[in-house]
């Protein structure tokens, strides 16, 4: 079945007692077993190991990602972290995107390393980087495309051929474009990380994650530490989730065919300085972001010429366009990564990956593309 | 008999099995609109009312299912539907079984959107009201015309407290085979289950007491199942066929629920002031907890009334479990536990005096609710009776200088020492 | 519909359609103290299909004149009595507790109206506990007391319902509440003096459905094992998790099994 038929119907059956078509919220700790022999029977005990709300989400995500299992967390980050602790020991090394999300790498630097473990911070849209941070106890590489907020590319098969011939685990932080647009498990990755906060939610109601694994064998692994430490996603974030996700495909493919229009204008804008979007022909990567996946996504950058203070004033001035933490919603939202989302990274670090002080991010989202190209340019007036 | 479970047992477990599906303990938040039928005929039949089952939320829901079947069990009622708001099951329960040219005899002193809804809105349908002075009970009878279809009342007036002579009412009622129903808010089945005294069904507003913690809005109507329907004429839409379905008639096929019933098809899916899943799961968390609640509303308004009687800036305090309340014979016998956890006095300097002491309290919050876990204080004259013209205000009860407390769940030496600053600035006021 | 039997006025609900009597009929017998409102979604159910439905309030009870009847035969008598009045035969009589026994004694003494019984959460005999009978008498309301807290299983204990919103245990007790103390007394002596049980049941041939409770605390295991080994072939289906008032209990299953008994053996158009 088709994509758009799966976001809608996987995971979710009738429920058997009453008919009610939507999986209900299953807001309940515990579960009332039949007799101490039939212990489990009905596949639950206790709503930490395993709630039926949470698993239609996690038997639709699976699903749509087409993995073999998926866990799904409190947050993006608790997802993140379950990876990590579920594939990495004291001792062990694993290589992350140095364009990673702003939180990944806090939880690399300030706190999995006070546990032993060692990280790289490579460039991975140069395979030639990611071979050359291969260490012996390397572990897992952890690569996400595009990245935030530079969207810079990484060619998710060839990183996966790096981490095959060194006996790796491939994690793709698959948040921004989704398996709608990018099919990580087919470029041959092996774990899916997603931010369902973000386009799965799609709505700014939720806060949550999930990690889909391509084998049973690593979902196990992934599934043991969500259990085991119990960040696990609510019953209510869950059934929201479920909402939002029957309309993926609609709202990444409206956002985006808004964000091509909104990256064409502020090309073409005389302030402008420079505009960042895989979907333009100006961006460096457009050939393997256009090989790689099938959309472009509904996030992209700018710079005002003038720099940081043009593009405060541009952010306190502009309408409609909401300044805000978060992405993927279908609320138009605009963010300053280098004071908001990335304040976390060292300033030299920062500028090392390009993200320059001036960079405005833009997570497009449902609203008519007109009123949101119109208040741009009227902010840019303003500049 | 051991199977007739107590009052905090049946809050706890009525009307929930345990889920069928999974085992879940608690109550499954069913947020959905519809239901899917394996068949035509299933889909049919279910609507028919030949078997049992849910089509659409705006007409019944497994979670809203619960929390109706606990109210219903709790009062003691046979059947209960559970509504958007209190106002919702007033107007749902009245439009039931009164149609044009209909007539409710009321009390005067309840709850301002009550007062409005007869006053104001029913008229408009060609359904009138007389309204009778709580303690006139012989005011009830003769204010009984040809064309009276329901007595109203409240057991615990709003706001003046008087108490209403259910049993003595429910005579009249009685008498003239008119139903006797009852804004049961103030004191819930906990306090009182009126269906004892001879009341024919109650409405609450659950968003109160019963919810507890101001989180949700929500009504409910509770049948008492025991009117006689079919001995009268006077209510054809209880025994009269109904034509939606299939010249059902309700009284006699439903009997002890069929005033349920016609709600329930009426109502609920013409009108649909139906009851959110979401809601009824937040109610039913509160209800949980209301004897526990309840105990200690009323300990906290012991404490509190013998505090403001022997205030030297209280002019006067009203409530029925004080000896000097007109009430409080009544009190005694319907509401042993205590009248309610609602008390008005009047601050010392009247009106001038009254708005510093409402404005300088800070753990009570200022507003227009009752029944929450949070103490709350309000000034009815200008806010909830604001609406009401000077002649009925004083006929409801309501004095200028008048503050409606609600006592919360916070240390009642708390409460107090907040009055203290509260009184402290009224008397700045009235010194000057 | 109201009808006169012997110059007494008889209440029968038709399950929200006119009785139509040249259509399969199907009777619904009701037990001690209770009424036709216990039939309320089965009778509605089968009105609906084309069958001539009659739920009967016995006489003294709700809306059917009194006095009661005094004794299980002349409960049977009665039913023939009605059947003769509105002209009608092939009944599939659908009975619960008491009205299993008036089902029995009538299908055995008028066997040619008859096409099928159906018989719910039953025995051969239903001997009454001699306290319940004095409750009965005297203190009424601690005889209902009784009566729902063993007749009723977990569900009605929590007070849920066939329908959502309605509690079954407040229903039973307002019902019976209003057959106080005369005619609940003087049902519960009629199934107490009632000995033609076995008799009866020996002579009845044709269609024979059992419908028994896994949790009854009425009719006890014993008793309903009597009944059903001295039926002629009866069909026989035990609901393991349901209590006495089963009808009300489990609905649906109920409904399937009366459904496919009654659709099978009392065809309508």
């Amino acid at each position: 079945m088709g994509f758009s038929t799966r976001q809608i119907h996987a995971g979710v059956t009738p429920d058997p007692s009453t008919g009610s078509i939507l999986t209900p919220i299953y807001q309940s700790t515990t579960y009332v077993q039949k007799s101490v022999d039939e212990y489990l029977e009905k596949g639950y005990s206790y709503s930490r190991s395993g709630n039926p709300t949470v698993k239609a989400l996690e038997l639709k995500l699976a699903d749509l990602e087409g993995g073999a299992g998926c866990a799904a967390f409190g947050t993006g980050m608790a997802a993140v972290q379950g990876v990590m602790l579920a594939f990495l020991n004291a001792g062990d090394h694993a290589i992350i995107s140095d364009v990673a999300y702003g939180g990944t790498y806090r939880l690399c630097t300030k706190v999995l390393s006070r546990f032993g473990i060692d990280f790289t911070f490579a460039d991975t849209s140069k395979p030639g980087e990611v071979v050359a941070a291969v260490r012996e106890n390397t572990v897992l590489i952890l690569t996400e495309t595009p990245a935030n907020p530079t969207m810079k590319t990484s060619d998710v098969a060839a990183i996966s051929k790096i981490a095959k011939a060194n006996n790796l685990v491939h994690a793709v932080d698959n948040t921004f474009l989704t398996p709608y647009f990018q099919r990580v498990f087919e470029l041959g990755a092996d774990i899916s990380i997603h931010s369902t906060t973000k386009y799965m939610d799609g709505h700014n109601a939720t806060v949550g994650g999930a990690v889909i694994c391509k084998t049973q064998e690593l979902h196990d692994k992934v599934a043991f530490i969500q259990n085991s430490t119990g960040s696990i996603m609510s019953p209510q974030v869950a059934w929201l989730t479920l909402q939002g996700c029957k309309t993926l495909s609609v709202r990444m493919d409206q956002q985006s065919a808004n964000a091509m229009a909104i990256a064409q204008f502020l090309e073409s804008h005389p302030k402008v300085e420079q505009v960042c979007y895989p979907g333009l022909k100006s961006f460096a990567q457009h050939e393997l972001a256009s090989t790689q996946a099938s959309g472009y996504g509904a996030m992209l950058w700018f710079e005002v010429k003038g720099g940081l203070v043009a593009g405060k004033r541009l952010m306190d001035n502009v309408e409609l366009w909401s300044l805000a933490e978060n992405l993927g919603s279908v609320e138009s939202l605009i963010t300053h990564p280098v004071t908001m989302t990335h304040a976390d990274v060292e300033e030299a670090e920062r500028q090392r990956v390009g993200i320059i002080d001036g960079l405005v991010r833009l997570s497009v989202g449902l609203e008519d593309v007109e009123d949101l190209i119109s208040a741009l340019e009227e902010a840019l007036e303003q500049v | 008999m051991s199977r007739f479970y107590h009052f905090d047992t049946i809050a706890l477990h009525a009307g929930q099995a345990v889920d069928g599906e999974f085992g879940a303990r608690a109550t499954p938040i069913y947020q959905t609109t519809s239901y899917v039928f394996p068949d035509t005929d299933t889909a049919s039949s279910t609507f028919n009312l030949e078997r049992s089952g849910h089509v659409y939320s705006r007409i019944t829901n497994p979670t809203v299912g619960v929390l109706e079947q606990r109210i219903a069990a709790l009062e003691g009622g046979s059947a209960a539907v559970c509504t958007a708001s209190g106002m919702a099951a007033t107007y749902s329960a009245i439009i039931a079984i009164l149609s044009q040219g209909d007539h409710i005899v009321a009390s005067s002193q309840m709850y301002g959107g009550n007062i409005s809804l007869m006053k104001n809105t029913l008229p408009r349908f060609g359904i009138t009201a007389s309204f009778v002075d709580p303690m006139d009970i012989d005011g009830f009878r003769a204010a009984v015309q040809d064309n009276t279809r329901l007595i109203y009342g409240e057991l615990i007036g709003n706001p003046g407290l008087d108490i209403l002579d259910l049993e003595a009412i429910a005579e009249i009622a009685g008498e003239h085979q008119i139903p006797f129903m009852v804004d049961a808010t103030f004191n819930m089945p906990y306090l009182c289950r009126c269906f004892d005294y001879g009341v024919n069904m109650t409405i609450h507003s659950v968003t109160k007491w019963m919810g507890g913690h101001g989180v949700a809005i929500g009504g409910v109507v509770v049948d008492g199942g025991n009117f006689d329907w079919g001995a009268t004429d006077k209510y054809p839409t209880i025994t009269e066929p109904y034509a939606p379905f299939s010249g059902m008639n309700i009284w006699e096929e439903f009997g002890p629920s069929a005033f349920a019933t016609r709600i329930r098809c009426e109502a609920m899916r013409d009108i649909g002031a139906s009851m959110a899943p979401m809601t009824a799961f937040l109610l039913l968390q509160g209800l949980e907890t209301l004897s526990l609640r309840m105990d200690k509303h009323i300990s906290s308004t012991k404490v509190l009334l013998e505090y403001l009687q022997a205030h030297d800036q209280v002019a006067w305090v009203n409530h029925p479990d004080l000896p000097s309340h007109s009430g409080h014979e009544l009190a005694l016998k319907y509401l042993p536990k205590g009248a309610g956890s609602i008390v008005s006095f009047g601050v010392k300097g009247g009106r001038e005096a009254g708005k510093p002491f409402i404005e300088n309290v800070e753990l009570a919050s200022h507003l227009a609710n009752v029944g929450d876990a949070k103490t709350l204080i309000i000034h009815p004259a200008t806010t909830t009776h604001s609406r009401i013209d000077a002649e009925a205000l004083v006929a409801a009860g309501i004095t200028e200088d008048m503050v409606r407390l609600s006592v919360g769940l916070e240390n009642v030496e708390d409460i107090k020492a907040d009055f203290e600053i509260g009184f402290r600035a009224a008397k700045r006021i009235s010194d000057t | 519909m109201y009808f006169d039997i012997k110059g007494k006025k008889v209440f029968a609900t038709t399950g929200g359609k006119p009785f139509d009597k040249d259509q399969p009929v199907v009777i619904f017998l009701h037990g001690s103290g209770l009424d036709h409102t216990f039939w309320g979604l089965h009778s509605r159910f089968f009105a609906f299909r084309k069958y001539a439905v009659l739920v009967p309030d016995l006489p003294g009870h709700t809306h059917s004149e009194g006095p009661s009847l005094t004794s299980i035969e002349a409960m049977a008598d009665w039913l023939n009595d009605v059947a003769t009045a509105l002209d009608i035969d092939n009944i599939s009589v659908v009975a619960h507790s008491m009205g299993c026994l008036t089902a029995l004694e009538y299908a055995s003494r008028f066997p040619t109206r008859i096409r099928s019984i159906s018989l719910i959460t039953s025995g051969l005999a239903t001997p009454v506990n001699p306290a319940l009978i004095e409750a009965a008498e005297n203190r009424p309301d601690v005889a209902i007391a009784m009566m729902l807290g063993w007749g009723f299983g977990t569900a009605g204990h929590l007070h849920q319902g066939p329908i959502p919103g309605n509690s079954m245990l407040a229903g039973g007790l307002k019902v019976m509440g209003g057959n106080v103390p005369e005619e609940l007394a003087t049902d519960l002596i009629a199934c107490d003096t009632y000995g033609s049980g076995k008799l009866a049941a020996e002579k009845l041939r044709g269609p024979i459905q059992v419908i028994l409770a896994g949790k009854d605390r009425m009719a006890p295991r014993k008793a309903t094992a009597e009944l059903v080994s001295h039926l002629h072939e009866p069909e026989v289906h035990v609901i393991a998790g349901s209590g006495h008032m089963l009808p009300l209990e489990v609905p649906d299953e109920c409904r399937k099994l009366l459904k496919n008994f009654i659709f099978t053996n009392n065809t309508s158009s």
